[in-house]
């Protein structure tokens, strides 16, 4: 009975936070924005449907967007899972995911191999890459202690200013104005699903894939049934046998090699060169999803979903009513903040627990309650 | 002594965020100038309701009445105010800070409007000390002093506080005999002084020696209070158990046969140069069960923790079947055919948010049988834990709930029954009932003799005398890291075991040297 | 190179330049150690240094005044870790979480409330004016030492302040009630509650100190360091300064010593990006690799030392 009044209590709790976290964001469009209502009215279902002479209609074409929108950061999102799975506060993602659009538009300029060949290798080569990357903070963890959360803090901008200093003195193409490589071969694209200016790519439907694939990783193998055990009780794990220290450094290579994926298949799916100057964000967001999820990687695309449509709907509300559109920035602290938030409404679960154990003691009978266990004084 | 009680709680309540009930419906009330006791088996809420008079817990209902004026705790800071004093089993004492400075914490004097008055700070814990004839040592660092001026210097802090009501919450379980003569005589000088005092036990001749009234609780419930002097021991015990302490278990004859463990001269001196190990051997055999005896902290937690590889001894060496551990994992360990139930089962034993399924595979969960391939076979999983929860009587809604959501005795069955089916050569068993309730201590306690008599070699680490008598085949009395007495032919009982462990006898070397089998 | 390296260490000019890089690293060193005193791991410091920078600026741009928008700053930098403190002690949000998300703030939020503030977009630029940065001071006595006073007069006010509060930080945590009520939270919050210290009240003056000195920091950013605020200007600074701390070993002292080695490795890094034929993008990597090699050789250390007391930790090494 506590069981299932606990589900309905978590997703109760998860709608709350949400509310909140968009509550906190009306606030500030009525506070900016000339027409609030018209803002809120995009923001929240500028995504979806388009009114045109007061008819509405379903928007396919922002959908789309949206969906391709999800590409990156479902992959980020799949590789935070893994890494806090096994409590592991890497943060390098982000540059994981910079690193690995660079590497992949790379193969994509220079290898000459068949279509569809040449996306696959592209990405893999870039996740590739990035586990190898992510060994320094997982080693440095395993082998000397070091908090890999300050590592990997540091690490996105080696990872960063590395590349760049390879895009600027190797790769640039000194023909254009900006920096950026020279164009993709053709081969190397990721082809569209959909034709038209919306981009999604079959990188999204890859990244569905991958959900699958990490949900079974963690939930039906060994290998994702020790990281969660390690995230939930370390010395536990230890104490069971399990190789905890070659898991924390697998759980830190996967999240390296899904983020680099996620870069990788983001630029070839989306762009027609390496053009990025800076870190694209992706890393963080993928960290606001893995909470949003859960840390279940079956959750992820719906997070992904979620802000990814938060984000279109801030787009469109900064290009119709000018409220600018890092907006999203602060609705993501905010539902970080509730919905990491443990307590969030504790007195009220504390009220259903109470209620359930007096149901069931009521049920039990006073007298006997042998194994029911009031031992834990 | 005044008419009203200084301390009346009724009608308490406590449920924890884990639903699980740790008091029902309790009365308590206590006379100014007594020492009460407050007894009960592990478990039986006695510290639940002690940290909801001192405000650590608040009661899910029932009210507090201090000198017949109602109030209610939300902070130990309300409590402290009221008069209230706690002196936790657990010391509450901040290693890295001198003695006077955690005597002062909280209400540190100051000079020059912001900065602490450490010369006041010293004067107030000696004038405290000489007071109540209490020897600190007001600069050492807490790291660094004996536990038993540990547990005089949580007592000064209360009195600094100007506690009128001590509790004190089992404060001998960690006191060697003399140390638990003085603190007796100093509570009696207390108790004159006017002070009152709540002393919680399950050492019944502790409580009859001490105290002159003795409330009783069992499973979470109120079971009565008596003058001490008008009920005898075996009154108590029954009040406390429902039923006699000594539970009577059947055992055949141990027939050991080759040594599977073999300790060697093994030394560890720890992290605050204290030695904790001072050179010990000993075997234990296939087939029998060699109980360690010994008041906590004299070298038991140290021997287990190398025993399974989480700290190295500093000299020494450990065999399980002829091959030395050192440097072993517990991965290797493991396969080696160690099991282990550890004392701290929250913190080694289980992995609270996952399911009862997860915890009870965990080491071996890449066992052929359970995998098929890349992929877990979960249905293998569910089995095998579906027929461990029937054999050890897992009072649980289903495999998938999560252990955190049991109660202590259900997850200790849940350590129990992982480590008791991995087929092990050699179990050790850390406190393997501590805290637990009779139906799950005498179904652990069952099958461990079924599996020493099907041929595995155990060793039981137990600071319950009675476990340790009923149990062990073999027996041997740990002291100061020293073996002081090897036993192997069923002639002990408590009297005897009492005057080894706490060091008034010893054994000769020769006599010792026995718990070497060749 | 070596050689024009050891001679850049030592000229007057580039000691002086160390210690003003060094000062806003410090600031927000000192910030970790406070908050990982109690026993939190400040990891927003980031987030509250880019909009206390932000406000910092705006407050002395609106005012008129650099001293009010310095104490703006240190009040928004107090808000933001009070509401990191509200979530973390009321909500149970893992702190590390909450200081994550403040760093989501400080990166897009503090872009949409300078545009909501001001219709600009990305820096202050325009804004700047000479009254509203925090000027620089001559000492007197000490600007007229040969050598010495050259490196050390002439600094803006906040520097001092930064090497002050190293002193009293530590006169804080060592001699005062409420120093001791902190290190007695962080190490055993329990001891300290059954005294009746209020756990959840030192952890918010603790970080709301955190906040404020982070605050400090970013108004030294803005309103110095960078004459005006823009988007990338803190730069990983709130990250490296808890790389300072642990190797500090979490003592103002240590924090400071570190924060100079960082300081230095910044100061030449800028000072061989403008030699010819260096990569300016490898030299603006340097103090990140720095502080990565720096925490990699204190952690060995530490171990090295478990070890020799015969402990072995947890991941089974």
């Amino acid at each position: 009975m506590l069981d299932r009044r606990m589900t309905q209590f978590n997703i109760l709790r998860g709608a709350v936070a949400i509310f909140f976290a968009l509550l906190v964001a009306a606030i500030f469009i009525f506070l900016t924005s000339e027409s609030p209502w018209e803002s809120l009215r995009y923001l929240l279902i500028g995504p979806l449907v388009i009114v045109k002479d007061g008819a509405i209609a379903f928007n396919t074409r922002n959908m789309l967007e949206v969906l391709a929108g999800m590409t990156p950061t479902i992959f980020t999102g799949l590789a935070v899972c893994v890494m806090f799975s096994a409590n592991q506060f890497n943060l390098a993602g982000e540059g994981c995911v910079y690193v690995g659009a660079f590497v992949g538009g790379l193969i994509g300029v220079y290898w000459n191999l068949p279509p569809f060949i040449h996306p696959l290798v592209a990405t893999l080569i870039a996740g590739i890459v990035c586990s190898v990357i992510m060994l320094i903070p997982a080693l440095a963890k395993v082998k000397l202690g070091a908090s890999e959360m300050v590592t990997s803090l540091m690490l996105n901008y080696v990872m960063l200013y590395v590349s760049m200093h390879f895009l600027n003195f190797y790769f640039a193409d000194r023909s254009r104005g900006a920096t950026m490589t020279h164009s993709f071969q053709d081969t190397a694209r990721v082809t569209q699903i959909v034709s038209g200016t919306s981009k999604l790519s079959w990188g999204f439907i890859a990244a569905l894939i991958f959900s699958v694939i990490v949900w079974f990783f963690m939930y039906r193998t060994r290998w994702g049934y020790s990281i969660r055990m390690i995230g939930i009780n370390q010395s536990f794990a230890l104490y069971s046998g399990m190789n905890v220290a070659g898991m924390i450094i697998v759980s830190q290579m996967i999240g390296g090699m899904l983020s680099g994926m996620g870069g990788s298949f983001e630029i070839l799916g989306r762009y027609n060169q390496f053009l990025w100057l800076n870190l694209p964000g992706y890393g963080w967001t993928g960290i606001t999803i893995a909470i949003l999820a859960k840390n279940n990687p079956a959750a992820v695309p719906l997070a992904a979903f979620f802000l990814a449509y938060l984000n279109k709907g801030c787009m469109l509300m900064s290009t119709k009513t000018h409220v600018a559109s890092e907006m999203i920035d602060i609705i993501q602290a905010a539902i970080f903040l509730f919905f990491a938030a443990e307590q969030f409404l504790s007195g009220y679960r504390q009220k259903i627990v109470v209620k359930t154990a007096r149901e069931e003691l009521l049920m039990q009978g006073n007298a006997d309650i042998e194994n029911g266990g009031a031992e834990n004084a | 002594m005044s008419d009203t009680p200084v301390v009346q709680m009724l009608g308490i309540s406590k449920i924890y965020p884990n639903g699980i009930p740790a008091n029902q419906d309790v009365n308590f009330s206590v006379n100014k100038g007594e020492i009460h006791a407050l007894v009960g088996e592990n478990g039986a809420g006695k510290s639940t309701l002690m940290k909801i008079l001192f405000g650590f817990e608040k009661p899910t209902s029932g009210t507090i009445l201090i000198d017949g004026e109602e109030v209610t705790f939300a902070s130990p800071m309300a409590a402290i105010a009221k008069g209230i004093g706690m002196v936790h089993q657990h010391f509450m004492l901040v290693p890295s800070l001198t003695v006077a400075e955690n005597v002062v914490l909280g209400m540190a004097p100051k000079k020059s409007g912001m900065f602490i008055d450490f010369k006041e700070a010293v004067r107030l814990t000696e004038e405290y000390a000489e007071r109540f004839h209490f020897d600190v040592e007001p600069n050492a660092r807490v790291a660094d002093i004996s536990v038993g001026m540990k547990q005089k210097v949580e007592i000064l802090k209360a009195l600094v506080r100007g506690a009128k009501v001590l509790i004190l919450d089992e404060p001998t379980a960690v006191l060697t005999t003399q140390e638990t003569v003085e603190l007796f005589r100093q509570l009696h000088e207390l108790k004159n002084q006017g002070f009152t005092i709540i002393f919680i036990s399950h050492k019944l001749n502790e409580i009859k020696e001490l105290t002159d009234r003795v409330t009783i609780m069992r499973r979470g419930k109120a079971a009565g209070t008596y003058d001490t002097d008008a009920v005898s021991e075996q009154e108590i015990s029954r009040l406390m158990v429902g039923r006699d302490v000594v539970l009577e278990i059947e055992k055949t004859p141990a027939e050991p046969e080759e040594v599977v463990l073999r300790v060697e001269n093994l030394h560890f001196v720890n992290e605050w140069n204290k030695r904790m190990l001072n050179g010990i051997s000993f075997d234990v055999r296939k087939g029998e069960i060699v109980g360690i005896a010994g008041v906590e902290g004299n070298g038991q937690r140290e021997l287990v923790d190398i025993l399974f590889g989480l700290i190295s001894p500093e000299k020494g060496s450990v065999q399980v079947n002829g091959v030395n551990i050192a440097d072993k994992s517990q991965r290797e360990l493991r396969n080696m055919g160690v099991s282990y139930v550890p004392e701290d089962r929250m913190t080694f034993g289980i992995a609270g948010t996952a399911s009862i399924n997860e915890n009870i595979v965990s080491d071996r969960i890449a066992s052929p049988a359970f995998n098929k391939g890349p992929l877990l076979n979960m249905r293998a999983i569910r089995e095998t834990s579906q027929h461990l929860i029937e054999d050890y009587a897992i009072l649980c809604k289903s495999g998938r709930q999560h252990v955190n959501m049991l109660s202590g005795g259900n997850i200790q069955k849940v350590v129990v029954a992982r480590e008791f089916s991995a087929d092990p050569l050699l179990i050790i068993a850390d406190q393997p009932t501590r805290g637990i309730d009779v139906g799950a201590t005498e179904l652990i306690r069952n099958k461990l003799i079924d599996l020493s008599r099907e041929g595995a070699a155990v060793l039981l680490v137990s600071a319950d005398l009675n476990e340790v008598m009923e149990l062990s085949d073999s027996l041997i009395v740990l002291y100061g890291g020293n073996i002081v007495g090897y036993f192997d032919d069923g002639q002990w009982d408590d009297v005897m075991m009492g005057e080894y462990m706490l060091g008034l006898k010893k054994q000769s070397d020769e006599e010792v040297k026995r718990a070497c089998h060749a | 190179m070596l050689k024009q390296l050891a001679e850049w260490v030592f000229q007057v000019e580039f000691l002086f330049v160390i210690l003003r890089i060094t000062a806003p690293i410090l600031f927000a060193a000192l910030a970790a150690v406070v908050a990982e005193k109690a026993a939190m791991s400040n990891i927003g410091l980031e987030g509250t240094m880019m909009l206390s920078a932000l406000f910092g600026f705006l407050f002395a741009y609106w005012t008129q005044s650099w001293l009010l928008g310095v104490l703006g700053a240190v009040i928004v930098g107090t808000l933001l870790a009070l509401m990191m403190g509200f979530f973390y002690l009321e909500f149970k949000t893992d702190i590390i979480l909450a200081g994550i998300a403040v760093n989501m703030l400080g990166e897009g939020g503090a872009i949409f409330l300078l545009f909501m503030f001001t219709g600009l977009r990305g820096n202050t630029a325009i804004l700047v004016t000479p009254n509203i940065l925090i000027p620089t001071i001559d000492i007197p006595l000490i600007k007229d030492i040969p050598f010495l006073g050259k490196i050390l007069s002439g600094h803006c006010i906040l520097t001092y302040i930064a090497f002050l509060l190293v002193w009293l930080i530590w006169l804080l945590l060592y001699r005062t009630p409420l120093g001791l009520n902190i290190r007695a939270v962080g190490e055993s919050p329990q001891a300290a509650s059954s005294v009746g210290v209020s756990v959840k009240r030192i952890k918010y003056i603790a970080i709301a100190m955190s906040g404020a000195l982070a605050g400090l920091g970013g108004a030294f950013m803005s309103m110095y360091y960078s004459q005006g605020w823009n988007q990338g200007m803190v730069a990983g600074r709130g990250f490296i300064a808890l790389a300072a701390q642990a190797m500090g070993r979490g003592e103002p002292v240590g924090a400071m010593l570190t924060s100079l080695l960082f300081g230095t490795a910044h100061g030449l890094s800028s000072k061989v990006a403008g030699l010819p034929n260096v990569s300016s993008f490898l030299v603006s990597m340097i103090p990140y690799a720095v502080t990565i090699m720096g925490l990699f050789i204190y952690a060995w250390n530490r171990t090295r030392k478990l070890k020799k007391r015969g402990i072995r930790r947890l991941t089974g090494v």
